[in-house]
């Protein structure tokens, strides 16, 4: 069907359209809300369309669909490279989902409304960027073009400490991401003299990668990895999350965890493993226990959290650490398991912080000792936040489940039991959402503050949040319609393992 | 002889004689403007004229070059002369108060045409007339509100300065006419290589002269205290022109100077220039971050943006000076953009100080939109102009770090990084003011259109070099190569 159509390109240029057309516009907020709305619905059917187009009967280990490359600055070796294999298209997908309810949800913000929806589609734009492009350079500039809608939207329309959280963001990830760009630039000068030509692509480089010197892989390796889990975030380089998800408006921070998290791990996959499979296989211990330190540091986090939102954030931490888990047993399984995880933590996650979100907005604040008893005033804001929890914390038919119970089941084949520790995390992950529910919804109704006037989910708050539960229902019970996406690009990925293996 | 090599020169002198005539005929700050416009057009025309059909002849005597038009000095006459348009642009109205508006864009034409001779000079003669053409005339510039305090202030420190520095690099140049017997560039370096007893002490004498000297004009650590002081007490246009132009030409005086004439003995010198990149970069990015001036923020971070480009002096190699030449390229439209948004805002009685920004962004969106892309631009945020030629020139210390003996240069390219996402900070807290903080008023301003015009002209550079680096990059390679042509 797309023979012809540079579908991929169309669904960078939508977003970008229509963020100009949200500025220029948009003076009537109405306006602006629908615009935005209209565009990224465009975005999203395209990203649908896509994704039911993808062909899932290519053979195994098969190349990028909807490839699209031309030459962008010949001297230096940069093209324009776009192309999509399962395991970014369930991230575009994703990214068109989460940006569309993002803006539906944001129905309310009165506040520079034509700023906010821009900056929400240039946001768009620069995700879905992240995950269509195969070269190293325009990988590059998509990843930093994330960072400044996101600067502004948490600087803007942030909670009360939001200069600090927002130029705190900026920074951290910034650094990140020069570290990043100096590995991109030792990648590119090493791999250029054995290519014969310049060259910034992602499958050029990596075709020539394992051939470098070995102290030299490491160094690359390592400054990647770094720009990549100080995105996810990984302990020890967690701390900007926090301050930036608790002042960010509730949209920003579904955005932030429903996405940009997930760009740290997509980086992973397909730059550090794609490009040094055998270092990522010497390293994978030392990846697993980043990861298994980052489930139970984010677990015991959450416990000691009093507010609902700081206590999803940590929760976000501990939930990627199991999708860096997934990555480092280097096997098919665990890899797609990996990618599941992506995919559903992106799903959940946003319930979660859209519930944070609306009691902040309903009864004024997301303290958890001043809530309880609210489950029979506000009934619909209640189950969803009890079904948002039970995703989350695993609850078997709910798309969670699928996703971590594979990941513990390929780090139980790839190291025995040494799976007790993470699994150990799935109780303490119970205990503070189970907690946290029972002291927020559950038991006495609270007199700390006012409880007559408090008013349950409005249409555009009811609206997506259904659909992301009938997707977690839907790919819960049926996780088959995600994993014949993600197999057969996974043995792609560890292309470079076979000749060791 | 064939005098076309100084015609596009020639031209701005004649208009710079003209104005004066001008105004005594229409007594209007926007009619001389208009007219300069007219001459620097004109020239931009000639050499683009140049570089489509050929460059002319070099000048000079029978068996030695004095001016040379080549792709070099064409890239740069174009730079110094777009850098003149938007700074006459947004002075027509910046003086339209004031005296002595004549000699004011007098000297602004006078000055670049300063610059485009020292882009074209093949000795070290012609090397010095041009600095002098453009330091005089600038100490007049920066002195041009003489009743304003500050502005006198500015002007004597320049003045002092600027002969100081004349004077140290003049020196040098006879020290090194004294060695070797010729003041041309290329002669200088063969005769020098031709020493067998390795390099005379007068010559390091003279190497450091000319360090010092070039130094004061580029504002390198440590020679850089004058120009915080300078560019705050300037006219805002002639700050602009200052960081864009005259600055740049002390890069263009080190890269004749160093790279053609004393490259025979880069080892020498190298380890020092990567020091005082390194300083300068770093000491303009902290310095900045504790500015409440916005001229003098944008000031530290001219010396930091000094410090990038210096790099090249101390890599030394094509490729880095490709991305030198590219970034005084970039960096003079998105500082030059900034310097004429501060100039605008003046105008219509904004302060200068950085929390008179606040809530900007609703006084004048459109303004401030522009403000924050060139503070993008100058961060390195891509796809911007400014964030290509980082690019390229941090990568090629990292190029030229894998030649045997040079892998220490790799930290020029980590300094560089690492000052990027320093400067970062302070550039966002302006962004930060704009944007977020709610200002005391939320009166509309209102910009006349010719700033407006030179504003855009920067925006529009720094954005389309940003989308489409191609053919700048290949242009700024070809004008690398010519001072290195054995390569």
């Amino acid at each position: 069907m797309f023979e012809n159509i540079p579908i991929l390109s169309l669904l960078l240029i939508f977003p970008f359209i229509g963020a100009l057309a949200t500025f220029g516009l948009g003076k009537n907020p109405k306006v602006a809300k629908y615009l935005a709305l209209v565009f990224s619905g465009i975005t999203l059917v395209l990203a649908t369309l896509l994704l039911t187009n993808f062909s899932l009967s290519a053979p195994l280990g098969s190349s990028f669909q909807f490839e699209e490359k031309y030459q962008w600055v010949p001297i230096l070796g940069i093209s324009y490279h776009l192309g999509v294999d399962g395991i970014s298209i369930l991230m575009v997908f994703l990214s068109a989902l989460l940006v569309f309810l993002a803006i539906l949800f944001s129905w309310d913000v009165e506040d520079r409304t034509r700023s906010y929806m821009g900056l929400m589609l240039l946001l768009d734009l620069g995700v879905l960027g992240v995950f269509t492009s195969l070269d190293y350079f325009l990988f590059y500039i998509f990843w930093e073009v994330v960072l400044i809608p996101m600067y502004f939207l948490i600087a803007i329309w942030g909670g009360p400490n939001r200069a600090y959280a927002s130029i705190k963001f900026f920074i951290y990830t910034h650094v990140a991401s020069l570290v990043m760009l100096l590995g991109i630039f030792a990648l590119y000068f090493t791999a250029s003299p054995l290519l014969g030509h310049p060259s910034f692509d992602m499958i050029d480089i990596a075709s020539v990668a394992g051939s470098f010197g070995h102290y030299i892989q490491v160094i690359i390796y390592a400054a990647l990895f770094f720009g990549f889990i100080v995105k996810m975030p990984m302990v020890p380089f967690h701390t900007w999350l926090p301050d930036a998800h608790v002042q960010a408006p509730t949209a920003g921070s579904v955005l932030l965890a429903g996405l940009l998290l997930k760009m740290g791990s997509y980086g992973i996959i397909r730059i550090c493993v794609f490009t040094f499979p055998n270092i990522t296989l010497e390293g994978q211990v030392l990846i697993a226990a980043i990861g298994v330190v980052s489930i139970i540091y984010g677990a015991f986090a959450c416990l000691a959290q009093t507010d609902l939102k700081k206590m999803v954030a940590y929760s976000s931490i501990s939930h990627m650490g199991i999708v860096l888990l997934g990555i480092a047993t280097m096997t098919d399984l665990g890899m797609a398991a990996a990618v599941f995880q992506m995919f559903a933590h992106g799903l959940i996650t946003a319930v979660l912080f859209m519930t944070c979100g609306m009691f902040q907005h309903k009864a004024g604040t997301r303290e958890i000792p001043m809530l309880g008893g609210l489950a029979p005033k506000i009934p619909v804001l209640s189950s969803v936040m009890m079904i948002g929890f039970m995703a989350s914390l695993g609850l078997p038919g709910l798309v969670g489940f699928m996703a971590e119970f594979s990941v513990l089941t390929a780090t139980y084949f790839e190291w025995g039991l040494w799976v007790l520790i993470p699994i150990a995390s799935v109780a303490l992950t119970a205990a503070y959402y189970l907690w946290a529910m029972q002291r927020s919804i559950f038991g006495n109704l609270t007199t700390k503050i006012d409880t007559e006037h408090i008013h349950d989910a409005y249409w555009f708050e009811t609206v997506p949040l259904a659909v992301l539960i009938g997707l977690i229902a839907l790919f819960g019970i049926y996780p088959r319609l995600i994993m014949d996406v993600i197999v057969p690009s996974i043995p792609r990925i560890l292309t470079g393992l076979a000749g060791v293996i | 002889m064939d005098y076309s090599a100084l015609y596009p020169v020639l031209i701005m002198v004649a208009f710079a004689v003209v104005l004066p005539a001008v105004h005594l005929a229409a007594k209007s700050s926007r009619a001389v403007a208009g007219v300069s416009v007219v001459g620097i057009v004109a020239s931009m025309g000639l050499v683009i004229y140049y570089m489509m059909n050929g460059y002319p002849p070099a000048m000079g005597g029978e068996n030695t070059t004095l001016l040379q038009f080549d792709v070099f000095a064409a890239l740069f006459a174009l730079v110094f002369l777009s850098v003149a348009l938007y700074v006459v642009l947004t002075s027509a109205r910046y003086v339209e108060k004031d005296r002595h508006q004549a000699e004011y864009f007098s000297l602004i034409m006078l000055a670049t045409s300063g610059m485009m001779l020292v882009a074209m000079a093949t000795d070290l003669i012609t090397l010095y007339v041009g600095l002098e053409v453009t330091s005089i005339s600038s100490f007049a510039l920066v002195a041009f509100r003489k009743k304003d305090k500050r502005g006198a202030e500015a002007s004597v420190k320049y003045l002092v300065i600027g002969g100081m520095s004349s004077a140290l690099s003049l020196y040098g140049i006879s020290l090194l006419f004294g060695i070797a017997g010729t003041t041309n560039l290329a002669g200088l370096n063969t005769a020098l290589a031709a020493m067998s007893t390795g390099l005379d002490p007068a010559a390091f004498l003279a190497i450091a002269l000319l360090i010092a000297g070039f130094g004061f004009k580029i504002a390198i650590v440590p020679f850089h205290s004058w120009a915080p002081d300078v560019y705050e007490g300037a006219p805002t246009p002639i700050s602009g022109l200052l960081a864009a132009g005259s600055k740049k030409m002390g890069l263009v005086l080190m890269f004749k100077v160093f790279l053609v004439g004393l490259i025979a003995f880069k080892a020498d010198w190298q380890v020092v220039a990567a020091i005082i990149a390194i300083l300068t970069m770093t000491i303009g990015n902290v310095v900045a971050l504790q500015q409440t001036n916005m001229k003098r923020m944008l000031a530290y971070s001219s010396i930091a943006q000094a410090g990038y480009m210096f790099i090249a002096i101390a890599v030394a190699s094509s490729f880095a000076v490709e991305g030198s030449i590219f970034h005084i390229i970039t960096h003079a439209f998105m500082k030059g953009g900034a310097f004429m948004i501060v100039a605008a805002l003046t105008y219509v009685a904004l302060g200068e100080n950085i929390s008179d920004y606040k809530g900007l962004g609703r006084r004048a969106p459109l303004i401030a939109l522009s403000m924050a892309i060139f503070l993008f631009a100058l961060a390195g945020i891509p796809p911007l102009s400014g964030f290509w030629s980082k690019v390229i020139l941090f990568s090629s210390a990292i190029d030229a770090s894998q030649v045997a003996g040079q892998g220490w240069m790799v930290w020029l390219a980590i300094a560089g990084i690492l000052n990027s996402a320093l400067s970062l900070y302070y550039y966002v807290r302006v962004i930060k003011y704009m944007f977020v903080d709610e200002g005391t008023t939320k009166e509309k301003l209102k910009i006349p259109l010719s700033m407006c015009l030179a504003i855009g002209i920067c925006i529009v550079a720094t954005i389309v070099i940003g989308v489409w680096p191609d053919p700048v990059i290949n242009v700024c390679e070809q004008a690398a190569r010519t001072l290195f042509p054995a390569i």
